[in-house]
């Protein structure tokens, strides 16, 4: 055996409990309390939580293309640092991810860095331009499960049905960006009281609702799954609920920013480290996400790690890229919620880890049990840490939690049985 | 020269953060320097060995020459930074454009920008003293306080007053100025335009809405009329300059409303016949060039305040 966790609390989906964890080469082989079988190494997780490895539906690696602002190399060790075993990069890429090469390559390599997965997600359409479909067939046999054009929805609602269909033949996902950009009208923040006040150009709610509206009406009536990605408004969550209340086959993620932070922070200073596309939401946006993360509306919590270089932010917030960094401080900010008594320390299970394993049909992935993979998280949950720009392992640096002190670090990251992070 | 000052801020960047003493003491301070200009000498020494820059990201004539005017009747030494040009295609930030200017010591930064949040973001990575000189939709302050200066000289007074603000307020850094200044005061103001060139949410501002002339117009003490940029139409807020217009050009037709002692104020260049119509312009110029002249005379006392702040920090 090739390695005992001993004396930690296991964090499952459905159940919190004290158990020993016995690992052989890249799978869990035991899971019960005081295991005597010996092992090469032993790790003593006293007093510690132990998660299965997170899943992120939701990260922007830039490669190929902008290995200026991440590379694989360098987002795979963010990713371990954040408790992260398997991460979904979007294509929207220069070139895009929408053919078998581009994904095949970006497989190998992740298999060379031997960090962590990362399973690139294909673009719907060639070059994410909403006109021809991608081949599907040639992406699911690189390795690819979801698709999406993150960054532009499918604007025509044709193309988008045509997708779905599509992609039921070879059993992808799609995950839709909901945002119509007629209406986003080249908008920076939410438009609320507070936007009225800045001047600055506003992003109205409508923008992502009525495109998720769209997105979800046509996979209803197509009765195929559909993805909903970084929903931050209210209106779209009730959409989401209503869809899921008849049985449609939605799911949907959000990301911490959305239950982290408002417009508010904005107000401030203008800083351009809080802009995010769908940018933040208003008070009664974050309370409203909140709530479906209570309530099981929204399926997941995903980072939409979005670097950029410090010449793409150390401008005024017009001008700024839209995008933070995430990988490094999604669990810290998901733990908030569960002191916060919002949700429960098993949420964090289901909406990091055991949801996305579902969703992607990751059936070895997403729990602590026997012949599931060594894909595993150890974390102090009272542990404090302040976020500093030279310690984060990103490429980039564009967080606006820059000096602030999270609660919740990392301890080990483990990856099919192998230590890829440590603090 | 001027009465005793307790300013306590390092830059100005909106009359947002501005207290109604603090506005009382740019408008004194005003009015002393605003007859500096009329002696035969226009130059006063106080700033002699201080710099200035105009930095403008935005072009801007009338704004940019006004306040190069007020720093060199001060003695300061003023120079001209003017890029149009993304920095981003420079390969360099904004910032460390800033960094590099501030590297010859330089005192006071005056910055115009596209953008909304521009100016206090480069206050707080600076040294020097910010002056916003127009910051996106956000604020304009010199604008607004030339404003009220004026409308202190004429009617004596800034508190109680209806003011009205016409035209496009979507789209102006000097109505929402002129919305924190003068309902600092407990003067009422008034925005009034097409319904697409009012923000949803604008209600939350200490505003009153309305979208017809004759109520914004009725008992006004002070209009401002606002400058309708001709390529609006093209982006859908309206449907012609014709039909604009017939609503909400001051013309004769709407003039009727107005009380004899009501001033008619506007940020300039006025675009003749779609703000206010050309047949008023003897009647309304007078008082707008009177504007020009006050710009000066507030910009001349808000570098000489920043700039004393700045000099008593230096010896503490």
């Amino acid at each position: 055996m090739s390695l005992l966790i001993k004396n930690g609390t296991i964090v499952n989906k459905d159940k919190v409990f004290k158990a020993d964890v016995l690992v052989n080469k890249d799978l869990i082989v035991e899971v019960s309390s005081d295991i005597k079988t010996e092992a090469k190494e032993i790790i003593d997780a006293g007093g510690k939580y132990i998660f299965p490895g997170f899943i992120d539906m939701h990260t922007h690696l830039r490669v190929p293309g902008r290995e200026d602002k991440e590379d694989l190399f360098t987002g795979s060790k963010a990713a371990a640092k954040g408790g992260f075993t398997t991460i979904m990069c979007m294509p929207n890429t220069e070139p895009a991810i929408d053919d078998y090469e581009t994904a095949k390559w970006i497989i190998d390599q992740a298999k060379d860095i031997k960090l962590v997965d990362i399973i690139p997600i294909g673009a719907i359409t060639k070059a994410r331009a909403g006109v021809c479909l991608s081949e599907f067939g040639r992406l699911k046999e690189a390795g690819c499960i979801a698709l999406s054009d993150d960054g532009c929805s499918v604007k025509n609602g044709y193309i988008l049905r045509k997708a779905l269909e599509y992609a039921k033949l070879f059993n992808m996902l799609i995950i839709s960006h909901c945002e119509d950009e007629d209406l986003a009208a080249k908008g920076v923040v939410r438009e609320s009281n507070l936007s009225a006040e800045m001047g600055l150009p506003a992003w109205p709610s409508i923008s992502e609702s009525i495109t998720a509206f769209r997105d979800i009406e046509i996979a209803s009536y197509l009765d195929v799954p559909i993805h909903i990605a970084h929903v931050s408004s209210k209106r779209t969550l009730e959409i989401i609920k209503e869809a899921k209340a008849r049985g449609v086959k939605v799911t949907a993620e959000t990301c911490p920013h959305y239950f982290s932070l408002s417009i508010g922070d904005i107000k401030k200073n203008f800083n351009s480290l809080y802009k995010v596309n769908p940018p933040l939401g208003t008070e009664e946006d974050v309370q409203a996400v909140k709530q479906a993360l209570r309530d099981g509306v929204l399926d997941c919590i995903a980072t939409d790690h979005a670097p950029h270089t410090h010449l793409e932010k150390e401008v005024d917030f017009y001008q700024a890229n839209f995008g933070m960094i995430g990988l490094e401080f999604a669990f810290s900010l998901t733990l908030n919620l569960v002191k916060d008594n919002i949700t429960s320390l098993s949420d964090i299970t289901a909406k990091l880890s055991a949801n996305p394993a579902k969703i992607l049909s990751l059936h070895n992935k997403g729990e602590v049990s026997q012949g599931f993979l060594a894909d595993l998280v150890i974390a102090d949950l009272d542990a404090d840490w302040k976020v500093e720009a030279l310690e984060i392992a990103s490429k980039s640096k564009n967080t606006p939690f820059l000096g602030k002190t999270l609660t919740g670090k990392i301890l080990y990251t483990l990856h099919k049985g192998k230590t890829v992070y440590k603090s | 020269m001027t009465e005793k000052i307790t300013w306590d801020k390092s830059h100005l960047l909106g009359l947002k953060d501005l207290s109604r003493e603090d506005i009382e003491i740019i408008l004194n301070s005003a009015r002393s320097f605003k007859e500096v200009s009329k002696r035969q000498i226009k130059k006063v020494p106080a700033l002699r060995g201080k710099t200035v820059v105009n930095l403008f990201f935005e072009s801007s004539t009338r704004t940019r020459t006004s306040f190069e005017i007020a720093a060199k009747r001060l003695s300061a030494d003023l120079v001209n930074f003017s890029s149009n040009i993304s920095s981003l295609n420079k390969g360099e930030t904004f910032l460390d454009t800033l960094k590099n200017l501030e590297a010859y010591s330089v005192d006071m930064f005056i910055v115009r920008h596209a953008h909304s949040g521009a100016a206090k973001y480069l206050s707080e990575n600076t040294s020097a003293s910010v002056i916003n000189a127009g910051d996106g939709q956000n604020e304009h302050p010199t604008q607004a306080l030339l404003d009220m200066f004026t409308v202190q000289e004429n009617l004596g007074q800034l508190s109680g007053l209806k003011v009205a603000i016409i035209g496009d307020i979507f789209h102006s850094r000097v109505a929402r100025s002129n919305i924190w200044g003068f309902s600092k005061f407990n003067s009422d103001v008034w925005v009034c335009g097409p319904t697409t060139l009012i923000p949803k949410y604008f209600e939350s501002l200490p505003v009153k809405i309305t979208y017809d002339m004759k109520q914004a117009l009725d008992g006004a003490d002070v209009v401002i009329m606002l400058r309708i940029q001709n390529e609006r139409q093209q982006s859908q807020f309206f449907p012609s300059l014709r039909e604009y217009r017939q609503y909400f050009t001051l013309g004769e037709d709407k003039v009727k409303f107005l009380k004899n002692t009501a001033l008619v104020l506007h940020p300039g260049p006025v675009n003749w016949d779609i703000d206010i119509s050309s047949s008023l312009k003897s009647r309304m110029q007078p008082l707008i060039l009177e504007q020009v002249t006050n710009g000066l005379a507030v910009r001349m006392a808000v570098i000489y305040i920043l700039m004393e702040k700045r000099h008593y920090e230096f010896i503490d």
